[in-house]
C-alpha cells in the first residue's frame, strides 16, 4: 500500500505544500455518522442525511503541528457488511483509525470489538486507533452510556471520545488527538533503537538507523 | 659559497626556543598547567573509563613531531572530598587497583598512568634513532613543562615505531621521575625469573639505605590455548561442490546453510594473577617457583575470535543481494544459448523432430507437458542448471507435481493455518511453508552455487510453470487460500492473485461443463454464459446497460417512498437464489425474501489497490468528485441489486435495503384505524434523498442472476497481467522481490541455530527483525538498506557460531563438573561482549576446572603421540603438566625509597617487566628528590 512518502500520493490535489501526509480511515457500522463526522471536520458543515457511502470516499484537510504542515487524507468507508472486503483492503495503508459507533444504537456498539479485530488483522501493528461514540447530542435516545464506552476503550487500549457531528462536539479534538498519537509513535520508533550486543572484537552489532527521508515510514 | 657576510642576529629566537614556546602554547591550550588534586583511581577504572586523546603538530626546525595527550575522563570531577595531596603521577605508579588493565594504551599498561603526553615523530618523518636526539627533545619539553608548571609525565618515542620504545620524565613535588626502558628480543637467562628482575630493580635504585624496605610484587602469567585440535569443530565442512555434482537432496535445496567454515574461536588466553605479594614471601627462580597457576587468587580469560570468519549464511546472502544490482535481462543471459540451441537442433535433430512431434520451443505456451519439469528447451551442456538438478528443484518447489493425477483435485489444502511466530507477524514476506518462501531459498542457493545465469534460468522455468498451471487449471500449491494478503510481499500477492484467477477460471469451466450436461433446457443460459466468459471485455452494449438510468431519473424528479419502492414486475422466473433471510417476506408480494448468489468482490494486490486509490484520489474532494467516485464503485452495488431482483421477482428497494443495509429500513409503531398497534417500515431519510446513488442504481438494475452478469473480476485479464509482470522481471528484480522472504528465512535460520540462547543474541535478532520489518514495508525497497540488513544477519551468524563453538568446547570438558548451564551461558555471553572475563573462584570454581581441563586435553596429543608433538620441546614425561609454558609473564615491582641520598624524601619506584617468547621489556619509573640531594 502506498505510504505517505510515496511521491505519487503527494501529487494530487491543489496543495502540495506539506511536510507529512497521514492517511486516516473512519470505520464503523452503517449509519453511525461517519460521513457527517468527516464533513463536519473537513468542511464544517452538517446535513441531517448524507447519501449512504458506496465503497470508499475521502476528504483532505491540512493541519499544523509543531510548525509542520500535516496533510490528512481521511478515507470514509461504507459500513455495510457487504463492503467489508473492499474497505479492509485499505487498512494497510492507514496510519490511524477512527472507530465509530452510535450511542443511540446498541448494535453498533456491540460491533466495536469486531472492528477492532479487523484492524488487528488487516493493518500494521503501529496503526493508531481512537474509539468514538457519535451522536451524543441525542441524549433522549441514548442507549450506550459514556462509562460503557470509556470502559470498552480502556479494555481495548484505545483513546475514547464522545462526539456529535451535529452539534460539533469534540470533532476537532478527535482528529487532533489522533494526529498527536501518530506523531508520538513516529518519533518513538525513530528514537528507540538501542544498542545491545556490542562486540568489541568485531564491528558493532548495533542498530544504525538510517536517516529517514520524510519521517513517516510507518 | 658566495656569501661574503653573515650577520647573526642573536636577538631572534632559535629553533629550539620556538619549539619550547610552541609546546608551552599547546599545554596552555589544553589547560594542563598547575597542580590539580585528584582522587585515587577506582578498581579497573583505567580499562573501563572513556579516554580522551588530543593531538597537535609541533616542529623542531624542519622536523615535525606530534604531541599527543591522553587523558582519562573522570565522571565525578567536581567531587573533591576524597582527593589526595599526593601528585597524580605518584598515585598512579603505586596504585595496585589497576595492574594489568584489559584494554589500555601501552604506557598506561606499563606505568599505570591516567594522564600523559607523548612526543613522537610525525608519520612522514624518520624515526628518532639516537638517544642524544631523544634527550634534546625530552629536555626541551621538560623545560616547557617546568615553565608552565605542568605535572603530567611526558614521553618521547625513539627507535622504530613498532618497538614502542619510550623514554620519559615528570617533575613534581620536589622530585623527578625518569621513565626508562629496556627492550630485547630474547630473555636473558639470568633475568628470566623474579629473582633476577629484583636484582635489576635493586641495583637500579642504588638505594643508599642499609636495609631496603621490602619490594611488593604483582605477577600475572598468561597461558594460551590455541590447539583445539582435539575437538573437531562441530560444523561439518560444507561441501560446496555437492550442488554442482547434482548429488543433492531436497533438504539441501530447501535449507539455507549456516555456520562458519573455520573455527570462529581461535584462542583462549588464561591469565592468572597474584595482585600483591611481598618479595620475601615467594621464590621464583630458574630451578624452583612458588608461583603455581592453580594457586593464583585471580583468574581471568580472554577469548580471541577469528577475525571475520567465512560464514556460509552471510556469504550466500551477500552474493544474492548483489544480484539486485545486476542489469542483465533474462534474454541477455539466456538468449544467446537459446538461439544457438534452436539452430543446432535444426541441423542435427531434424529427423528427430520429424519423428517426435512434441518438440517445443521455449516460448511455446499452451503445451501440456509433464508437470513441474523443465519446460525450457536448452542443450543440456548450455543450461546453467543441469536438468537433473532442475527437475529436483522444481519437484521441491511444486510437491503436488509428484502426484500422478494431474486433474484439478489436489493442493487445495491451504497453508494459511501455519502459525507464524510472533516475531514475524509483521514481517512483509510470506509464510515459511509457502512456495514463495521456498523459491527465495532455492534462488539464493542456486545463485551461490551456479551464478546469475542459473537464477535467470530457474526464474524462466518458474514463470513457464505458472503459465502452465493457469492454462491447465492447476492451482499453484502452498499459497494461502483467498485473495492476496497485503501483509505479505508483493511477489507473494501476485502469486496469490494468479491462484485466484486459476480458481475462478476453473470454477467457471466446471460450471460450464455442468450446465452442458444439464441438457438443452439451459442451453440458452449456457450460450450466454459462454459468451460472457469468452469475451468479457467486448460487451459494449452491456456496459451501456449499467448506466442508462438517466432517462428514468429524468422521468421521476421527485422521488417519493412509493416511487423508490419501484416494485419489480413479476415477469420473470426466480433465479440465483442462495437462501432465505430469517423468515423475512417481501413487502408487496407474498414470497420469502431470498438472499441472492452474488459475485465475489475482486481480489486486489497492493499495487492494484494503490493504483485504484490513486484514481479515486485524483477525482478531488469536490461533491462532483465524490459523486463520480461513488459511481465508479457502484458496479458491485449494481451487480448485487440485479442478483437480488433476479432472486426475488416482484421485490422492492425496501426489500433490498432490509437485506443489504438493515439500518436504512426504519420501523415506526403506529395505530391503524381500528386502534391496533402496527409496525410500519419505510426507507431511511438518506435513502429517500432525491436522485441518490442507491435509487439511481436500483432503477437501472435489471433482474440478472450473478452467473449471467458481466464479471466484476476479469480473471483472464488479471492472470495475463500477473504473468506479464512475472516474465518482465530481470534477475535483479526477481532477487529484489525475493529478498523479503530470504531475510525472513535467514533470520529464522539464525534463531533456529542459536541453541546457546544467549540474551544478547536474542535481543539483536529482535532488533534486526524490527528494522527489517520497517525496511520491507516501504513501497520501494532500497537495495542499500537490504545490504545493511544482510550485513547484520551475517554479524548475527558470526556471533551465534562463536557462541556455539565456545559452548561446545566448554561442554566437552564439563563431564562431572557441577555447573549450571546458565553460568556457562553467562560466560559465553560475556566472552562475546567483553575483552576479559574474570573467573570468580579461580581454579576452584567449576568454570576454572573446565578451563584447566581444556588445557590438559590440548596437551595430551603431544604427550601421547610423540611424533606429532615435535613442536613441543618440553621434556616428554608420560604425564602432561597442568599448564603449558606461559606465553607471557608480567611482573610489577614497587617500593618507596629515598633517593639519591639517605636524607632525601622517600619517593615511589616502580618497574614493570614483561617476558615473552620474543620480547623482553623492562619499563622502570625511578624517582629521586631534586631538593635534598
Amino acid at each position: 500500500m502506498a505510504s505517505a512518502n510515496d511521491s505519487k500520493w503527494q501529487k494530487d490535489a491543489a496543495d502540495q505544500n506539506f511536510d507529512y501526509m497521514f492517511k486516516l480511515l473512519i470505520i464503523g457500522n452503517s449509519s453511525v455518522g461517519k460521513t457527517s463526522f468527516l464533513f463536519r471536520y473537513a468542511d464544517d458543515s452538517f446535513t441531517s442525511a448524507f447519501v449512504s457511502t458506496v465503497g470508499i470516499d475521502f476528504k483532505v484537510k491540512t493541519v499544523f503541528r509543531q510548525d509542520k504542515r500535516v496533510k490528512l487524507q481521511i478515507w470514509d468507508t461504507a459500513g455495510q457488511e457487504r463492503y467489508r472486503t473492499i474497505t479492509t483492503a485499505y487498512y494497510r495503508g492507514a496510519m490511524g483509525f477512527i472507530l465509530m459507533y452510535d450511542v443511540t444504537n446498541e448494535e453498533s456498539f456491540q460491533a466495536v470489538q469486531d472492528w477492532c479485530t479487523q484492524i488487528k488483522t488487516y493493518s500494521w501493528d503501529n496503526a493508531q486507533v481512537v474509539l468514538v461514540g457519535n451522536k451524543c447530542d441525542l441524549e433522549d435516545e441514548r442507549v450506550v452510556s459514556f462509562d460503557r464506552g470509556k470502559q470498552l476503550a480502556e479494555q481495548l487500549g484505545l483513546e475514547f471520545f464522545e462526539t456529535s457531528a451535529k452539534e460539533n462536539i469534540n470533532v476537532k479534538a478527535v482528529f487532533e488527538r489522533l494526529v498527536d498519537i501518530i506523531c508520538d509513535k513516529m518519533s518513538e520508533s525513530l528514537d528507540t533503537d538501542p544498542t545491545i550486543l556490542n562486540n568489541p572484537q568485531t564491528k558493532r552489532l548495533t542498530e544504525n538507523p538510517n536517516p529517514q527521508n520524510s519521517g513517516c515510514q510507518c | 659559497e658566495s656569501e661574503v657576510f653573515e650577520i647573526t642576529d642573536f636577538t631572534t629566537a632559535s629553533e629550539w626556543e620556538r619549539f619550547i614556546a610552541r609546546v608551552e602554547e599547546v599545554l596552555h591550550d589544553w589547560k594542563l598547567t598547575g597542580f590539580q588534586q585528584t582522587q585515587p583511581l577506582t578498581k579497573g577504572e583505567l580499562s573501563t573509563a572513556v579516554w580522551e586523546e588530543k593531538q597537535e603538530n609541533i616542529t623542531f626546525a624542519d622536523f615535525t613531531f606530534v604531541l599527543s595527550g591522553h587523558f582519562i575522563q573522570k565522571e565525578n570531577e567536581e567531587k573533591r572530598e576524597g582527593s589526595s595531596r599526593v601528585p597524580t603521577c605518584y598515585q598512579d605508579l603505586m596504585s595496585i587497583e589497576n595492574d594489568f588493565p584489559s584494554r589500555a594504551h601501552c604506557l598506561t599498561r606499563w606505568y599505570g598512568l591516567r594522564n600523559f603526553l607523548v612526543v613522537s615523530p610525525a608519520p612522514n618523518m624518520d624515526d628518532v634513532m639516537t638517544e642524544s636526539r631523544a634527550n634534546v627533545v625530552l629536555s626541551s619539553v621538560s623545560i616547557a613543562l617546568n615553565n608552565t608548571a605542568c605535572f603530567i609525565p611526558v614521553f618521547v618515542q625513539i627507535h622504530q615505531r613498532w618497538r614502542r620504545f619510550y623514554c620519559g620524565t615528570c617533575e613534581c613535588a620536589g622530585a623527578r621521575t625518569a621513565y626508562q626502558m629496556v627492550h630485547l628480543k630474547h630473555i636473558p637467562s639470568q633475568y628470566s625469573h623474579l629473582s633476577g628482575l629484583l636484582e635489576i630493580f635493586k641495583s637500579k635504585l642504588a638505594c643508599p639505605l642499609n636495609s631496603l624496605p621490602p619490594v611488593s610484587v604483582a605477577v600475572r602469567f598468561t597461558y594460551m590455548l590455541q590447539e583445539w585440535a582435539h575437538y573437531s569443530w562441530p560444523q561439518q565442512p560444507p561441501d560446496l561442490d555437492s550442488l554442482s555434482e547434482g548429488e543433492v537432496g531436497l533438504t539441501e535445496i530447501g535449507q539455507l546453510p549456516f555456520g562458519a567454515c573455520e573455527d570462529p574461536v581461535s584462542e583462549l588466553h588464561l591469565s592468572v594473577t597474584w595482585p600483591s605479594l611481598s618479595e620475601e614471601m615467594i621464590v621464583d627462580t630458574n630451578v624452583y617457583s612458588d608461583l603455581d597457576p592453580q594457586q593464583a587468587p585471580h583468574w581471568s580469560v580472554r577469548i580471541r575470535m577469528t577475525e571475520s570468519p567465512q560464514c556460509l549464511l552471510g556469504d550466500y546472502l551477500r552474493e544474492f543481494v548483489k544480484v539486485c544490482k545486476r542489469l542483465e535481462s533474462t534474454d541477455q543471459l539466456l538468449g544467446a544459448s537459446l538461439l544457438e540451441d534452436d539452430l543446432e537442433m535444426d541441423m542435427s535433430q531434424a529427423l528427430d523432430r520429424l519423428t517426435e512431434p512434441v518438440a517445443y520451443k521455449m516460448p511455446s505456451i499452451g503445451r501440456v507437458v509433464t508437470k513441474a519439469t523443465s519446460k525450457l528447451n536448452m542443450k543440456p551442456e548450455d543450461a546453467p542448471i543441469p536438468s537433473d538438478l532442475l527437475n529436483k528443484i522444481l519437484l521441491y518447489l511444486f510437491p503436488d507435481a509428484k502426484a500422478e493425477d494431474t486433474s484439478a483435485t489436489q493442493s487445495e489444502e491451504a497453508t494459511g493455518g501455519a502459525t507464524t511466530p510472533e516475531l514475524f507477524k509483521q514481517f512483509k514476506s510470506s509464510p515459511p511453508t509457502s512456495l514463495t518462501y521456498r523459491l527465495s531459498v532455492c534462488m539464493c542457493i542456486i545463485n551461490y552455487s551456479r551464478g546469475l545465469r542459473a537464477v535467470a534460468h530457474l526464474w524462466q522455468e518458474f514463470v513457464l510453470e505458472m503459465r502452465y498451471r493457469l492454462e491447465n487449471n492447476v492451482l499453484i500449491p502452498d499459497l494461502e487460500a483467498g485473495g492476496p494478503d497485503m501483509g505479505s510481499s508483493l511477489l507473494h500477492q501476485k502469486l496469490q492473485m494468479l491462484n485466484c484467477c486459476i480458481e475462478r477460471k476453473r470454477g467457471r469451466e466446471v460450471q460450464l461443463a455442468e450446465s452442458l450436461a444439464a441438457g438443452e433446457k439451459v442451453l440458452h443460459d449456457y450460450a450466454l454464459a459462454k459468451q460472457h466468459a469468452a469475451n468479457p471485455s467486448t460487451s459494449d452494449d452491456e456496459e451501456d446497460e449499467f448506466f442508462e438510468c438517466d432517462e428514468d431519473e429524468a422521468k421521476s424528479p421527485g422521488v417519493t417512498p412509493e416511487d423508490t419502492a419501484f416494485s419489480d414486475a413479476h415477469t420473470h422466473q426466480a433465479d440465483g437464489r442462495s437462501r432465505t433471510l430469517d423468515d423475512m417476506r417481501l413487502l408487496y408480494v407474498d414470497e420469502p425474501l431470498y438472499v441472492p448468489i452474488t459475485q465475489d468482490p475482486s481480489p486486489m494486490t497492493e499495487d492494484m489497490l494503490e493504483e485504484h486509490a490513486e484514481v479515486l484520489a485524483k477525482l478531488g474532494t469536490t461533491s462532483e468528485g465524490a459523486h463520480l467516485r461513488a459511481r465508479m464503485q457502484s458496479a458491485c452495488l449494481l451487480s448485487d441489486m440485479e442478483a437480488f431482483k433476479a432472486a426475488n421477482p416482484g421485490c422492492s428497494m425496501g426489500d433490498f435495503v432490509r437485506w443489504y443495509s438493515p439500518r436504512d429500513w426504519v420501523q415506526a409503531e403506529g395505530l391503524d384505524e381500528e386502534g391496533n398497534v402496527t409496525v410500519k417500515g419505510q426507507l431511511s431519510q438518506r435513502m429517500q434523498i432525491p436522485g441518490n446513488m442507491w435509487v439511481e442504481v436500483w432503477q437501472s438494475a435489471k433482474p440478472v442472476p450473478a452467473r449471467r452478469q458481466r464479471r466484476l473480476f476479469d480473471d483472464t485479464k488479471e492472470a495475463e497481467k500477473v504473468l506479464h509482470w512475472l516474465s518482465a522481471m530481470k534477475p535483479a528484480d526477481v532477487a529484489l522481490r525475493l529478498m523479503p522472504m530470504l531475510l525472513h528465512a535467514a533470520v529464522s535460520k539464525v534463531k533456529g541455530q542459536d541453541e546457546v540462547n544467549l540474551a544478547p543474541i536474542s535481543q539483536s535478532v529482535a532488533q534486526m527483525t524490527s528494522r527489517a520489518t520497517k525496511v520491507l514495508r516501504s513501497p520501494r525497497i532500497d537495495v542499500r538498506l537490504l545490504q545493511e540488513l544482510v550485513q547484520r544477519v551475517a554479524q548475527l551468524e558470526i556471533a551465534v557460531t562463536r557462541a556455539q563453538s565456545l559452548t561446545t568446547k566448554l561442554m566437552a570438558e564439563k563431564q562431572d563438573v557441577q555447573i549450571e548451564y546458565s553460568q556457562l551461558q553467562q560466560f559465553v555471553a560475556a566472552a562475546l561482549e567483553q575483552p576479559e572475563i574474570p573467573i570468580i573462584g579461580a581454579a576452584r570454581a567449576p568454570l576454572g576446572v573446565i578451563i584447566h581441563r581444556l588445557f590438559m586435553t590440548s596437551q595430551k596429543p603431544a604427550y601421547l603421540l610423540p611424533e606429532e608433538g615435535a613442536e613441543d620441546e618440553g621434556d616428554k614425561s608420560s604425564k602432561p603438566p597442568a599448564f603449558p609454558a606461559a606465553v607471557g609473564r608480567e611482573y610489577i615491582l614497587r617500593t618507596h625509597v629515598p633517593r639519591p641520598s639517605p636524607w632525601s624524601q622517600a619517593t615511589p619506584q616502580r618497574m614493570y617487566c614483561v617476558l615473552m617468547d620474543d620480547e623482553f621489556r623492562l619499563a622502570g619509573a625511578f624517582s629521586c628528590d631534586t631538593t635534598f640531594q
